[in-house]
């Protein structure tokens, strides 16, 4: 079976296509229909659990190929039904990144692997077309590093490289940005941006995060729960839709959502909203003009409140670091000085490699300081085990897999109690499991549970431990929009029990919406130690440190508001006091 | 990457800690390509291997076997193998040495009995330290390509190369596992004579890692057999061209026939010589 090539056929086409996953309840997919063409740029969004990953697996025919399950309609690819082809005769047309690319690098080196596939293949200039792919992302400088030692933006990079080895028609990454920070998730867009417009493939993306889409995309695809394509649009149209985005619980760009509230009553039916701060610069340009003194409605936020007393961590001139495999001794902190006190609500934000894990590692006792002294409590870490200050600290990892020790999610949060052998335990465990939503999950494998499920499970472990200070990894990385608001809800259930938490993040909404004490680091060493509006009024420190304000903040930057607004909410608050002042001097 | 100082004052902990055996592990994988040995075909290396592995235990001479053993020594010394490779080869050699011991004196034997039993201390010695002298010097790929090569399936050879690439990461799993179970444990509260209480709680949680570990790996592997059947890996191992185009590097060099003849010559004087003086 196969379509009549013509110029403008669409490079894959499905033609409404169901599918089930073998012992399945429900369909994955449900009638979809949809065509791609070539030289497109385009995202397909939707909720989870709405069949992204499962469409884009349609492209590439690891399903119906490899996931035998009941599949009506047919995909063609380049004119040609997949059902007809292999796996690997589609993977020449159609390249996939998985969202957890790490385990698809299946070779020691960065060259190796992106040789890999044409080797396969039996291409007998297998290392020019592997070397081609590293020159197309321009990362041939990291051909002989060995995978393990790369960080997650180059392991990006190599899976990248290795899908393009094969010169495919069309690249389909699954979600770049969940597990990358934002300045890497960049970095892999602008690599899309070329391929795409230098070596004209056509690239699909599913994303939820509306600015990259809106900064990259073309076309947008609307999938919802069932499996359902609710729309495709351009990307200005689509991202212009914001009630509907929020019914799917997709955050549309913040200048959109703004936009939404300030002109929802003035805007023409079905015009289009900003979606990028050049627009949204350009629409309000002439507005914000006027200056505006900042009130004390929005700038109490950000006072601190540092209590007198005893602090509660100490740092007094700590070096510490990691042995290289050359057994050199690698110093990652560079003489650190830090008081922690009760009440704080750190942010420890820093490029990766910039020394956040380590220096949460060294409060949890799980590492030492070469030199200088760390003091939780009073106690000096060099003097106690990990196991004497987890009665202090609770210390959860970025990876939640790494924290399920045994057989439920509620042994799991019931093991530190029990370890210490405490009496009638059940009613506050109850507890901790209804707060954290869990009571109908107890009874499951950590591992088995959504990515929100996991944090939330990672939080209850915590409060369990009934800690004075609480130390977080990364929290927020690889969650949706929804479990991340979720995320900051729980926070705040937090601030009641904990004297003290800090959260190594990368997510600058988490900074601007939670924290009250922000600490920028970089190569070992604190770079600004103050309060999240703060922050954001030094570019030239974000940059050294490799963060990106919120939109929003870049905005006010853009416009001339100082202090920046923090929150959506904040700068509507602040452009209709600006309007209203209008009028009074209008009027006057 | 990080160098885990775990137990108070215990400095035993820290040249064991899962950090220190990762560290050393990769270096023995990968950390050496300059090595004298690391130079030949590893196809040859294997063939040479294999003697001075099944050899030994043939060999009654002493003569012969300490011949063997002061060659073996040098190139393993020029190999540059890790430290801790030595401790467990020493910790070996002393057990062994004294379980000889007792159990010729305990059946009445003797120290001629003793020093009988010590040829086969010495044969393990002359396999042992071949064996880290090569493996070594050879990194996992080369290992692979040559197993590939001898006709071992594909599969296979690739499965050492895939062992080996996901070594570090499962090690630094491992670890984080570990302090899981620390972090949220409670040490013995007294420690027992000679700290017997702590070494079974170590003992204890370092065992009981392994069961997440394990999980954790099972989910995993699911993209990576997609990955596999994507890069057309099941495809590849049905075609021998593609065998012919990975294995094209490989060539035995006129140093590897010379280094093969060099060992000849020398372990037929070691025979000569043990004719004539047998120890």
């Amino acid at each position: 079976m196969a379509l009549q090539s013509t110029e403008e056929q669409p490079i894959i086409q499905l033609d409404n296509v169901t599918f089930r996953y073998p012992g399945a309840e429900a369909n994955s997919l449900e009638g979809v229909s949809l065509s791609i063409y070539r030289g497109d740029f385009i995202a397909i969004a939707g909720s989870n659990g709405s069949g992204k990953s499962t469409l884009c697996k349609c492209f590439n025919g690891l399903i119906p190929t490899y996931y035998s399950g009941d599949m009506e309609g047919t995909v063609f690819v380049d004119g040609i039904a997949t059902a007809e082809r292999s796996v690997a005769e589609l993977s020449r047309n159609v390249a996939y990144v998985f969202q957890d690319f790490e385990n698809q690098l299946v070779r020691p080196t960065v060259y190796d692997e992106a040789c890999f596939a044409p080797l396969n293949f039996g291409y007998e200039d297998y290392k020019e077309r592997g070397m081609n792919a590293l020159r197309m992302l321009e990362i041939e400088h990291l051909r002989n590093e060995w995978i393990w030692q790369l960080s997650g933006g180059q392991k990006h990079m190599a899976a990248l490289a290795a899908a393009l080895a094969l010169d495919p028609d069309v690249i389909v990454v699954d979600e770049p940005v969940a597990q990358l920070d934002p300045a890497h998730a960049r970095v892999i867009y602008e690599k899309l941006k070329l391929l795409n417009e230098r070596y004209g493939k056509t690239i699909v993306v599913i994303e939820h995060h509306t600015e990259f889409i809106a900064d990259y995309c073309r076309k947008m695809v609307l999938m919802e729960r069932g499996g359902r394509v609710r729309w495709v649009k351009s990307v200005a149209e689509g991202l212009s839709a914001v009630s509907e985005l929020n019914e799917m619980n997709i955050q549309p760009p913040q200048v959109t959502q703004a936009f939404h509230a300030l002109c929802r009553e003035q805007a023409i039916e079905g015009a289009l909203y900003p979606i990028t701060i050049e627009e949204a610069a350009l629409h309000w340009g002439s507005a914000a003009k006027r200056e505006l003194p900042s009130t004390d409605a929005y700038a109490s936020a950000a006072s601190s409140s540092r209590s007198a007393g005893e602090p509660l961590v100490r740092f007094e001139g700590v070096i510490s670091g990691y042995q290289g495999i050359d057994r050199k001794k690698k110093p990652i902190l560079q003489g650190i000085d830090l008081s922690i006190h009760e009440g704080d609500r750190i942010a420890l934000i820093g490029n990766n490699g910039a020394g956040k894990s380590t220096l949460l590692r060294l409060i949890s006792g799980l590492r030492r300081p070469w030199e200088g002294k760390v003091t939780v409590c009073g106690r000096d870490t060099r003097k106690s085990t990990p196991e004497e200050l987890s009665d202090l600290v609770a210390f959860l990892f970025q990876n939640p897999e790494e924290m399920f020790i045994a057989d439920n999610i509620r042994q799991d949060v019931e093991y530190f109690l029990r370890a210490r052998q405490q009496q009638g335990i059940e009613p506050f465990i109850e507890d901790v499991l209804r707060r954290f939503k869990l009571t109908e999950l107890q009874q499951r494998d950590g591992r088995l549970l959504s990515g929100g499920q996991q944090r939330r499970t990672t939080l209850a472990i915590g409060m369990a431990m009934r800690p004075t200070i609480m130390l977080l990894d990364e929290p927020t990385a690889s969650l949706d929009i929804a479990s991340r608001k979720e995320l900051t809800l729980l926070f705040d259930q937090l601030r009641d029990e904990v004297k003290a938490v800090v959260v190594a993040t990368h997510d600058m909404q988490l900074v601007a919406d939670w924290a009250n004490r922000v600490i920028v680091m970089n190569e070992g060493r604190i770079l600004l130690d103050t309060d999240s509006r703060t922050v954001f009024q030094h570019p030239d420190i974000l940059d050294r440190a490799a963060l990106v304000a919120p939109q929003i903040v870049q905005l006010c930057g853009r416009l001339g508001i100082e202090p920046a607004c923090l929150s959506v909410e904040q700068f509507i608050a602040y452009m209709e006091r600006a309007q209203r002042e209008e009028l009074v001097y209008g009027i006057g | 990457m990080e160098l885990a100082e775990p137990a108070r004052k215990s400095s035993i902990w820290e040249k064991l800690s899962v950090e220190r055996i990762k560290i050393e592990l990769l270096r023995t994988a990968y950390g050496q390509s300059r090595t004298f040995l690391s130079r030949f075909d590893p196809r040859m290396l294997i063939g040479w291997y294999s003697f001075f592995a099944i050899a030994p235990w043939f060999i009654h001479n002493k003569t012969v076997l300490i011949g063997m053993l002061l060659a073996i020594a040098v190139l393993t010394y020029t190999s540059k193998p890790s430290v801790l490779v030595f401790i467990v080869l020493a910790f070996g050699l002393v057990t062994d040495t004294a379980y000889m011991l007792i159990v010729a004196l305990a059946f009445g034997g003797g120290l001629p009995a003793a020093l009988a039993l010590s040829t086969l201390t010495l044969k393990l010695l002359v396999i042992a330290l071949a064996s880290i002298a090569v493996f070594s010097s050879m990194d996992p790929e080369k290992l692979s390509d040559a197993l590939l090569s001898l006709g071992m399936p594909a599969q296979f050879s690739f499965g050492v190369a895939y062992g080996y690439r996901m070594l570090p990461i499962l090690i630094e799993e491992y670890n984080n596992l570990l302090y899981s179970y620390r972090l949220r444990g409670r040490t013995p509260l007294r420690k027992g004579l000679l700290g017997w209480r702590s070494l079974v709680y170590m003992g204890k949680i370092s065992i009981l890692a392994f069961y997440p570990l394990i999980l954790n790996t099972a989910k995993r592997t699911r993209t990576t057999v997609e990955a596999l059947e994507v890069k057309g890996f099941t495809y590849a191992v049905k075609d021998p061209k593609v065998k012919r185009i990975k294995l094209a590097y490989l060539k035995i060099l006129p140093r590897d026939y010379a280094f093969l003849a060099i060992s000849a010559i020398y372990v037929a004087f070691l025979f000569w010589l043990g004719n004539q003086y047998t120890l």
